[in-house]
């Protein structure tokens, strides 16, 4: 061998590149994450407090308010004082888990606490639509894909595709109207529920019956387009000639080489997609009236109730943003290409 | 007499094309003995490699095949499923084209190594994960690499490492028959010679079968005992490598040796495999004042980790009217990088670009200007012009953008000057209703419109089949020596200079290491690389002789 | 040359070729065709719907029927809690879905198109700038910013079509970048550049052209998605409180007691009616995107 093939035979590539790659690479994922938030708070500051102009007059837009409320509404807000002013009091609030104060809703009660209250019946309602759907929709997807063309796949692709084109809140609709009284079609707990665990259990999971399946028909149809359209991309490639190559059979081909290969970028859209679950997640709450936060942003936008509005989108867009920070970083994990370069 | 390795008789395969059947291969007869060495050559689409993924049965489904392929007295094609796929690897396995793509990119190569092994146990009984390592350890020493590099993914590895994992791949199950396709297309000529120097020597000393497939004839001359040269689905001409070389009978052989010539071969000095005559040399050739200069140039790049990488790190290089200067490199010497310098497309972080003696503005409308002085002429005809723009438009966008007058009769004797005779014929045609040649013409007329006094051309012909190379060569040549026109030709291929040009300059990492007349720096190299280049040609170099001027 | 067609002749005919060739691709795909006439047939009813219906029948206080009378034959599809017709609605609900699902999707194709030319041609501090707003942009669910824009702007049918819009760009944006760096990498454009062309050069007459056809296909996708996007604002109460919309037919059975009596027929129709135009406009875009997109051509 010369100079330049055994120069590289020799040098390991990670003594090369040192063992700070990953450290930096989190580090400045994590830095840009922090920055996106604090745009996410300038963003719903500005949309909020900046774009109707006066923010008293848009708050109390639609309603009968007295002069005396509105005085004492700009004061509390203190509107009258510089853009600037405004936002460092507000981010300097925001830092300190203030988020304001409901001013048409429940009396003034902080936002931060109705938030609070409303996380996990939203968290219990994503998590479990989205496992669902991740795992129907990567299943389907790689059948679909490797029987491209075939019955199933022309009928599966077929039910996705409708399935894109429904309307979320409306096929929620359709189910309470269908499934007619079989499950609980209000919130989250009955009254007559027995009080032990286990029936407290049962009773939350009749209620999310409905909701859940609402929430996953629409994503499950994605994930699947998404993997069966990554998994064709991998159809012919040259390494998959190689494993038959090998004598592989036609199922391992699949399972220990196309498959890995396409599951990759599925796994990061499926991360990157959760904007679209939360988005969801709002409107089927307000059709079956989970006391989550889809169904504080109802009730938030017939008052209209600004600050609750603007605390529940800070919050959501936040944890959408944490989800991409988490993609990302689950992909640096996984692919070994990514993971040394 | 020993029973052969592999048999085929009378092999046809057709392709389904919609309703139609494409005939790929037709009628091919092929032995090989055990242990036995045989070169496949031919153009892209002459079958060679449809032949080769026929012998383990790994054509696509729109592929039937008929004849036979008798493999260790068996015929693959009568194969039941599972007996084929005992067969595969163990008794004959496959060193594929572009070991990039041929390696799953998130599997550690040692895994890629160990399946066929764990798939095909030698013994018959499946082996402990302790004898699998020991045996990829094996391998991996075998063909040179550090056993420690099993763990590696296929991205962490060069080319040529990657082509030799493969061939530790193929050799993993001790199979009687290995076929090589395309094994060192991608790779740069040393570390070819290295690769195919590794292949020939375990298999000789395995007593292993190999078919290697190629369109280079002198690569399967180094390497095999026998060639056969396919054209068309059929095989032209076959025997020993000496002969077929040598003495060529078939006209397509022809043209494929001359493909690549023998540098020091005074017969293919200026004379590249062209059916139209050259014009002679002109009486009085004078090699002008320089035309085109680099002083001191130098252009970094970072690379990823933030480092700054000099890809050309001080240059000096002339091209004066009236002559060809090729410059020669390995992939990442950064002699594309100095040629974008060249033109305009790259700024330099230091030094200066010279046309006639004065600095090439680096924007506006002195840059402009300068375009129509200095023309480009890209490797892969293909990607260089628009799929959607006609042959007229392509050659046309040239004059519009500088406004030229009468842009018809430009666009017509650029296309006669580029010999895409006559011009009315070829103006409405799109890119793909072209052969690769044409493209190539087609560029090569969209750099004359500007009517410039320079071309710089990126690998001209390293995308082009061997029988049209000569061609394209020959028509630089001619137009040197009808117009005046002078090129930089840049190019991986010593045989090219040979054939063309008057002057070479050698770059190695960003450095020209040796610069003079085609004869000194060809037939006297004085740098150490050089020497290593030349050694690494797999036909050799001839000897030195007097060459006429 | 003998024949007295001009280059740009030549160019015309040429391109009606390729048009026509096109057009024969995608009429190939059934399903496709198949969205084109129903979308076609949409759209000349909702356009002619005031000089075949009348509109009279969507007022309140003219409403005819029964309050939530089952499909009869006087009312096909039965009445809404006011007795208005629920056909006519559904109908009539096509003209502001189709309106603010062309017009919202044109807004944000165009931004989306500029921003991703620009964000892939220019490099440098624009283009990372640009690709950073892009991306945070794209993060960010855009239902949750188009209703936070529906909530503050005073309520209508423009409101609705500036919240859709300004939120849908980013990914027609990330696709056409995606799509002008693919074409930037070819040589082609590295031999524009060498044959003296500037940027108006590179993206006028390789850029664009290159890029339009996956626009085409992007804008049909989009135009579905704002269709959705309409119906759910109007749901959530933020949409124009006085046009008939499907998002508003649905929103009143919700709130107004047609689900709790089982007024089946308040909700399937509007809601079939979504899921058919979205068809459509899918079906036509992927009809279109496997015509056009070079990357989906086996």
């Amino acid at each position: 061998m010369t100079a330049p093939e055994q120069a590289a035979v020799l040098v390991d590539p990670d003594e090369r590149r040192g063992g700070t790659g990953t450290a930096r690479f989190v580090l400045k994922k994590i830095l840009e994450a922090v920055i996106s938030v604090v745009l996410v708070v300038v963003l719903f500051f500005f949309l909020f407090r900046m774009l109707p102009g006066d923010p008293v007059a848009a708050m109390t837009r639609d309603r009968v308010t007295s002069p005396q409320q509105i005085a004492e509404l700009r004061e509390k807000m203190g509107v009258d004082k510089p853009v600037f002013v405004q936002f460092g009091q507000y981010f300097w609030n925001l830092l300190h888990g203030d988020l304001g104060e409901s001013r048409l809703l429940n009396n003034g009660r902080p936002v931060a606490d109705m938030i609070g209250e409303r996380l996990w019946p939203t968290i219990l309602l994503v998590g479990s639509a989205t496992i669902l759907a991740v795992v129907i929709g990567l299943w389907l997807g790689i059948r679909a894909a490797w029987r491209r063309d075939s019955l199933f796949d022309r009928t599966q692709t077929g039910i996705a595709l409708t399935l894109w084109s429904v309307p979320q809140f409306w096929l929620g609709l359709m189910l309470l109207v269908v499934t007619n009284g079989l499950f609980p079609s209000r919130g989250m707990h009955s009254p007559d529920a027995a009080p032990d665990v286990l029936s407290q259990t049962l009773d939350v999971l009749h209620h999310l019956v409905l909701p859940c399946v609402t929430l996953l028909a629409v994503f499950y149809a994605q994930y699947m387009l998404i993997m069966r359209s990554s998994l064709l991309g991998e159809m012919n490639a040259d390494y998959l000639t190689t494993a038959r190559a090998k004598g592989l059979r036609e199922d391992l081909v699949r399972r220990r080489h196309a498959v890995p290969n396409a599951l990759l970028p599925t796994t990061t859209l499926v991360f990157m997609q959760f904007g679209m679950v939360v988005s969801g997640a709002v409107t089927v709450e307000a059709v079956f009236s989970w006391p989550g936060l889809g169904q504080l942003t109802y009730d938030a936008l017939h008052g209209p109730d600004l600050p609750v509005l603007q605390g529940v989108f800070t919050v959501l867009a936040s944890a959408v943003v944490l989800m991409n920070l988490l993609a990302e970083l689950l992909y640096r994990v996984l692919d070994p290409r990514v993971r040394t370069s | 007499m020993t029973t052969p390795l592999l048999q085929l008789k009378d092999l046809n395969v057709t392709y389904a094309v919609g309703e139609q059947e494409v005939p790929a291969v037709r009628g091919v007869d092929l032995t090989l003995d055990p242990g036995g060495t045989l070169g496949v050559a031919g153009e892209s689409g002459s079958g060679k490699s449809t032949v080769a993924m026929s012998v383990l049965r790994l054509l696509p489904s729109t592929a039937t095949i008929t004849g036979e392929i008798v493999l260790d007295g068996e015929d693959v094609t009568a194969m039941k499923w599972g007996r084929l796929r005992a067969v595969r690897w163990a008794e004959a396995s496959v060193v594929f084209q572009g070991a990039m793509h041929a390696l799953n990119p998130v599997r550690k190569i040692g895994d890629q190594i160990a399946e066929p092994l764990r798939l095909h146990p030698p013994s018959g009984k499946s082996l402990t994960d302790a004898e699998v390592d020991a045996r990829v350890a094996e391998l991996l020493t075998q063909v040179d690499l550090p056993p420690g590099r099993a763990g590696a993914y296929p991205h962490e590895l060069s080319g040529g490492q990657k082509q030799r994992v493969m061939i530790a791949m193929a050799l993993a199950c001790s199979p009687r028959l290995i076929i090589a396709d395309e094994p060192t297309t991608a790779l740069d000529v040393i570390v070819q010679a290295q690769v195919l120097d590794l292949l020939s020597r375990l298999v000789a000393e395995q007593d292993i079968g190999l078919i290697m497939i190629s369109h280079d004839l002198s690569v399967l001359a180094a390497t095999c005992k026998r060639i056969a040269v396919m054209y068309d689905g059929q095989i032209v001409e076959e025997g020993p490598s000496a002969e077929v070389m040598g003495s060529p009978k078939h006209e397509h052989t022809r043209a494929l040796a001359a493909a690549f010539p023998t540098v020091g071969d005074p017969v293919s000095r200026f004379a590249p495999a062209t059916s139209n005559p050259l014009p002679p040399e002109p009486s009085e050739r004078v090699v002008g004042e320089p035309l085109l200069a680099a002083e001191n140039l130098r252009v970094s790049f970072r690379d990823r980790t933030g480092k700054r990488i000099d890809a050309v790190a001080g240059v000096d290089l002339t091209v004066s009217r009236d002559e060809i200067v090729a410059l020669v490199g390995q992939s990442g010497s950064g002699k594309t990088t100095l040629a974008r310098t060249l033109l305009g497309l790259q700024k330099p972080d230091s030094g200066v670009v010279r046309y006639a003696g004065n600095p090439v503005p680096s924007g506006g409308a002195g840059l402009k200007a300068y375009r129509r002085q200095v023309q480009l002429v890209l490797q892969d005809p293909t990607s260089a012009l628009n799929p959607a723009h006609t042959v007229y438009e392509a050659v046309a966008e040239g004059p519009r953008i500088h406004k030229l007058a009468d842009e018809r009769a430009v666009v017509h004797r650029a296309l006669e000057a580029a010999e895409l005779r006559p011009a009315e014929k070829y103006a409405d045609r799109l890119p793909h209703q072209l052969s690769g040649g044409q493209r190539q013409r087609v560029v090569i007329a969209g750099a004359l419109a500007l009517e410039p006094s320079v071309v710089v051309a990126d690998e001209p012909v390293a995308s082009l089949d061997a029988s049209v190379r000569g061609e394209i060569l020959g028509l630089l040549l001619r137009l040197r020596r009808e117009l005046g026109l002078a090129a930089l030709v840049i190019t991986h291929d010593l045989g090219l200079a040979w054939n063309i040009a008057d002057r070479v300059a050698v770059m190695y990492r960003g450095e020209l290491v040796e610069t003079g007349t085609v004869e000194q720096v060809l037939l006297d190299p004085r740098h150490e690389y050089t020497k290593s280049l030349l050694a690494a040609l797999p036909g050799g170099t001839a000897q030195r002789r007097t060459v006429p001027n | 040359m003998t024949t007295a067609e001009t280059p740009r002749q030549i160019a015309w005919s040429r391109r009606r070729a390729s048009i026509a060739r096109t057009w024969q691709e995608f009429a190939g795909q059934r399903a496709a065709l198949v969205g084109l006439i129903l979308l076609g047939a949409t759209v000349v009813v909702a356009l002619l719907l005031p000089l075949i219906s009348d509109e009279s029948g969507l007022d309140v206080t003219k409403a005819t029927g029964e309050p939530l009378s089952p499909p009869t034959g006087d009312f096909w599809l039965g009445t809404d809690n006011f007795g208005r017709s629920v056909l006519l609605m559904t109908v009539w609900g096509s003209r502001i879905s189709l309106l603010v699902g062309f017009s919202a999707a044109l807004l944000s194709v165009v931004i989306g198109t500029v921003i991703g030319i620009t964000a892939a041609h220019f490099g440098g501090w624009v283009s990372a700038t640009l690709l950073r707003f892009t991306d945070f942009f794209l993060v960010l669910p855009s239902l949750i910013l188009a209703i936070a824009l529906s909530a503050v702007l005073p309520k209508g049918v423009g409101t609705i079509i500036v919240a859709i819009g300004l939120t849908a760009w980013p990914s027609t944006a990330r696709l056409v970048r995606a799509q002008t760096l693919t074409i930037e990498s070819r040589p082609y454009i590295e031999r524009s550049h060498a044959l003296g062309g500037g940027h108006l050069h590179v993206i006028g007459k390789h850029v664009l052209p290159g890029v339009m056809p996956l626009v085409l296909a992007n804008t049909t996708l989009v135009v579905g998605n704002a269709v959705i996007a309409d119906a759910t604002l109007s749901f959530l109460g933020v949409g124009d409180p006085n046009s008939v919309t499907w998002g508003l037919v649905l929103e009143s059975a919700l709130n107004n007691g047609a689900i709790s009596r089982g007024a089946w027929w308040n909700v399937l129709p509007p809601g079939i009616a979504i899921v058919l135009v979205v068809l459509f406009f899918t079906l036509v875009g992927r009809g279109l995107e496997t015509v056009l997109n070079p990357r989906l051509k086996k």
